[in-house]
């Protein structure tokens, strides 16, 4: 069982998944979708993003000495700076940093956010289990695969909104529809890339069921499952019945992304775990 | 479902709590009793490492840190001093840095008679 400072660096880990992740796919899916009054969901985010990549760093010097005076020992923060922790924090803070500068910078801007999100999703691949293997298959496999996940995270709040009001039922239904087609590329590629990764990281089946990192993995990949049939009923049922002009859809629709967004913070909660406190199988 | 959820989590947690143990051989060894004081303690890391903490605790009542200035690189090889206090059970406390970055600790004991 994690001490205080391994439960502390979890959930930090958490909020820094789910700071990047949301912010850097509120850009993409701006971009991508043309997407209006997405700039503060995406700027608190980034912000949070930021808090998180701080004391998730701060936490680790906790980590080396025992106690609270790591987290701004200079000695300690000095010592993980030399590391690619410190690399991770340096593309984050400058990823980040360029994802809200940007979404004040006018329309050149978007890109730049878009930019600093890459930037910040690539500092996963500095840091964990993929970047121990030392791959480059691995690398690239990972960073689509977060990219991907992204687009999916960003979409959904802004497409909530847009199928909350009646003035913008016919938007929610085209954004919906284009991110459905999308979805038809990046869905496939998100499990054939997340499954090469499991693969690679678990290497058996024996190690998947006899290990805790091999559980927890099931486990994502349940709530994965889930995930896919709630996309599934949006793409097939309530984005084609608020095409027709069927007010309900939006309804429904809008119900639906709110149980995918509780099982998405179930699929990061459970990822932050995986990679904070358990080791890959030997 | 849910039974099955959370029985798969605590399987996990269970299994996660000794999953860290990159401390490949210690001497004395973990466990061991041995007859005389040793003048220092070594320990021996898979891979390598920059010890950041160690503590000694002597009989579960006396506790004190033991002076890392000297070690301030990452290797898999350490010998530190130790201070006698007497007959009983020391517990060594580590913590330290892999070169990855990834922050480590571990346990281990042994018995003077």
């Amino acid at each position: 069982m994690p001490d205080a400072f391994g439960l502390a660096a979890i959930v930090t880990k958490f909020a820094l998944y789910l700071g990047v992740m949301t912010a850097t796919g509120t850009v993409m899916a701006t971009l991508m979708f043309r997407l209006d009054r997405t700039r503060g969901l995406a700027a608190a985010f980034a912000v949070l993003g930021l808090a998180a990549t701080i004391l998730a760093f701060s936490l680790r010097g906790a980590n080396l000495t025992g106690d609270l005076s790591g987290m701004t020992d200079p000695e300690m923060l000095g010592l993980l700076w030399t590391t690619p922790v410190g690399t991770a924090l340096l593309l984050r803070l400058v990823g980040l940093g360029m994802l809200i500068a940007g979404l004040f910078m006018g329309r050149v801007g978007a890109w730049v956010s878009a930019l600093g999100g890459v930037l910040a999703i690539w500092s996963f691949d500095h840091v964990g289990h993929i970047s121990s293997r030392d791959t480059t298959l691995l690398d690239i496999a990972l960073t689509l695969h977060l990219l991907t996940v992204a687009l999916w995270i960003g979409v959904l709040t802004p497409l909530k909104r847009l199928a909350s009001l009646p003035d913008t039922f016919n938007m929610a239904a085209n954004v919906g529809h284009r991110f459905g087609v999308v979805a038809t590329a990046t869905v496939p590629a998100l499990i054939i890339v997340g499954g090469y990764m499991g693969y690679q990281l678990v290497g058996s089946f024996t190690a998947l069921i006899g290990t805790g990192y091999g559980q927890a993995l099931i486990i994502k990949v349940l709530l994965i499952g889930c995930l896919l049939g709630l996309a599934a009923a949006n793409k097939l049922r309530f984005i084609p019945a608020l095409r027709a002009g069927d007010p309900a859809a939006a309804s429904h629709l809008s119900k639906s992304i709110s149980v995918e967004w509780l099982v998405i913070l179930a699929v990061l909660g459970t990822t932050a775990f995986l990679t904070t406190h358990l080791t890959l199988p030997a | 479902m849910k039974a099955i959820l959370l029985a798969g989590m605590i399987g996990i947690w269970a299994t996660g709590a000794m999953a860290h143990s990159p401390l490949d051989a210690t001497t004395p060894a973990n466990e061991a009793i041995v007859t005389e004081m040793p003048t220092e303690v070594l320990m021996n890391f898979k891979g390598d490492i920059r010890l950041t903490r160690v503590a000694i605790t002597h009989a579960d009542t006396h506790s004190m840190d033991m002076d890392l200035g000297e070690q301030t690189a990452f290797t898999q090889e350490f010998a530190l001093p130790m201070h006698d206090m007497g007959a009983g059970t020391y517990v060594i406390e580590w913590r330290g840095l892999g070169v990855d970055g990834h922050a480590l600790n571990g346990t281990f004991s042994f018995t003077v008679e």
